[in-house]
């Protein structure tokens, strides 16, 4: 995909096809993949993220990854190492990066859910309305990101800065989910959504 | 074996806990969502808060009628929202979730898009009036005077009124504004949630005398209402109304009103929706007989926001007094409609009739999302052109006409 994008033919070919698709995006996912190259020193290649407290960003909806860049560089979300990375993007910047994650697939997660995790896991998701906007099987979708396989120390640190109110939250609805979260279910959903594998 | 012995104590763990936690609210949108409807995946559509380019999308398959043309104004105004217009022509943009107001100078042709203000909260009114911006906030109104010859600096407001969002309920807490031909600023107070009762003020149109910042009630039992206008011969108040969700795909219509009255009007909101349908909840042991009847059932879902009355010049005579409505488009049903421009016309005895006038932005009914933009307010420009914004996106489109 992104190796045929590099033809401008093909790239004019692919963006009139997306023209007729729905909720196709046309942004330029090769100058995405080239701005990503920053990136991959803390997100790794292609995406996949090999630290445990850093997000991995392949296969996640392409308005996710923009919408987070745009709170980044917003002031909304504040991180001592995204916070100066996003300052200097422009949407069209944040566009192209998004189409560029979005195109790779994400790798099946390395983490193992225990299994008392898998067992309660599920139930916890509808229990908490995580699948309610996540999606029923926690892939995320336009500007939810996707929770399936994601680094766990991540999913944790966001958790609690929801509950605690200092996470950035476009409409008050994770920081509302998350007040019921105790520290036992934080670790189990943690636990459950970092080994959901790929589907 | 020790997976088995885990999983068995966890599955026994997990009952109680099951039972004894409280669970975590719902998302505000799911919020009435019966029973039935549990395991429904409808679900409303954010905006691209990093905006579009006009030419990543097919703006050259919309369709308008014969003689019309509708092309890109503008793009780069993320979240464009409400739409108002300066005496020398600066074309002022609001927002909701972008917390900005944004002003675009026609420079012959090139336009340029200025950041007003930043850091606001909720800023989704604005209306224009002898020379001053007036901003109305999730929680205030703030006037901004002289605005047009200070786009570069244009410092702070003075507030006009506050204390308008004392629960800071979710639910539909930005607001419309528009100046009346009274002098007084009108705006809605929007319900707290999809079908709850309302508290004081709220789910109500309400109106304040700038001068003196005292609010008086325009009308009640109003959900949620993005979009009003006067009509330009009878002076009236027209206004679109967003009806609840989880009621299954055809009903409760949004609607069009017209306060005619001098008293103030109730349109039902949480007992009576469409002027005709009894809430399941609240509207037990009630009649609709009580409260007053919409002008004009729009669909279901359809989510009208922008509503303005034509009174330009450019277009065809029988466009004069028509009213031009901006569908958001329908997220709360498994067939979509909406996402167009509709033309309210009027018969011999003021009856209003709707049919499209814009369309082509929904693609595919079943799809999700099934449409590539969504049309939010509307403006008619001195030219008698007819702007419209659409906050999917961050364009700003402009409809003209011309005899071939």
């Amino acid at each position: 995909m992104i190796s045929k994008l590099r033809d401008r033919n093909a790239a004019a070919l692919a963006v009139a096809f997306f023209f007729f698709g729905v909720g196709a995006q046309a942004a330029d996912a090769e100058a995405g993949r080239v701005k990503a190259q920053v990136c991959a020193a803390c997100h790794g290649n292609e995406g996949t993220s090999s630290d445990p407290a850093l997000p991995s960003l392949a296969g996640q909806p392409a308005q996710a990854i923009a919408m987070q860049l745009y709170q980044f560089r917003e002031g909304n979300r504040k991180n001592p190492q995204m916070s100066p990375m996003a300052a200097n993007l422009s949407n069209a910047d944040m566009n192209n990066l998004a189409d560029y994650y979005a195109s790779l697939k994400a790798t099946p997660p390395k983490h193992q859910s225990s299994p008392a995790s898998k067992a309660s896991g599920p139930d916890l998701a509808k229990k908490f309305n995580c699948s309610q906007c996540h999606g029923p099987a926690l892939l995320g979708q336009q500007h939810i990101p996707r929770l399936a396989g994601q680094q766990p120390e991540y999913l944790r640190v966001q958790l609690k800065g929801f509950k605690a109110g200092t996470r950035s939250d476009m409409d008050g609805n994770m920081t509302a989910a998350a007040q019921a979260l105790s520290d036992k279910d934080i670790d189990v959903l943690v636990d459950y959504l970092a080994g959901l594998g790929a589907q | 074996m020790t997976h088995l012995i885990a999983a068995a104590i966890a599955a026994a763990f997990a009952v109680p806990v099951l039972a004894q936690a409280p669970a975590s609210p719902p998302p505000s949108w799911h919020q009435g969502k019966p029973p039935a409807q549990q395991e429904s995946t409808l679900h409303p559509f954010a905006p691209h808060m990093t905006g579009r380019s006009a030419k990543d999308l097919p703006v050259n398959t919309l369709k308008a009628p014969e003689g019309f043309k509708v092309e890109v104004w503008t793009d780069g105004i993320p979240e464009a929202r409400s739409l108002a217009l300066g005496d020398k022509g600066t074309v002022f943009v609001s927002n909701r979730n972008a917390k900005s107001v944004y002003a675009v100078v026609d420079n012959g042709g090139k336009r340029e898009v200025k950041t007003l203000f930043t850091g606001l909260d909720a800023p989704n009114g604005i209306a224009f009036s002898k020379g001053t911006l007036y901003v109305a906030e999730r929680g205030r109104i703030t006037r901004h005077d002289g605005i047009e010859s200070k786009l570069d600096s244009p410092g702070e407001g003075k507030v006009v009124v506050d204390n308008l969002d004392p629960n800071r309920a979710a639910g539909h807490f930005w607001k419309f504004l528009a100046m009346g031909p009274d002098g007084k600023l009108y705006f809605n107070i929007g319900a707290p949630g999809n079908i709850v009762m309302p508290s004081y003020m709220e789910a109500s149109i309400m109106r304040v005398d700038p001068a003196k910042g005292v609010l008086e009630t325009v009308a009640l039992g109003v959900r949620n209402s993005v979009g009003f206008d006067w009509h330009p011969k009878t002076k009236e108040l027209w206004f679109t109304n967003h009806a609840r969700d989880w009621l299954g795909d055809d009903s409760p219509n949004d609607t069009l009103h017209r306060v005619a009255a001098k008293t103030v009007p109730n349109f039902g909101y949480p007992f009576c929706h469409q002027g005709d349908t009894l809430d399941p909840q609240y509207g037990k042991n009630r009649s609709c007989a009580e409260f007053a009847k919409p002008a004009l059932k729009l669909g279901a879902h359809i989510a009208p926001l922008g509503m303005r009355f034509y009174n330009g010049k450019m277009f065809p005579a029988e466009y004069q007094n028509n009213a031009f409505i901006a569908m958001h488009g329908s997220w709360n049903r498994t067939t979509k409609q909406g996402y167009n421009v509709m033309r309210v016309s009027f018969d011999d005895k003021g009856q209003p009739k709707m049919q499209p006038f814009i369309t082509g932005f929904m693609t595919d009914e079943k799809a999700d999302p099934p449409m590539w933009g969504r049309p939010v307010d509307l403006l008619v420009m001195k030219d008698g052109s007819l702007l419209f914004s659409d906050d999917y996106n961050g364009i700003l489109y402009r409809v003209s006409y011309s005899k071939k």
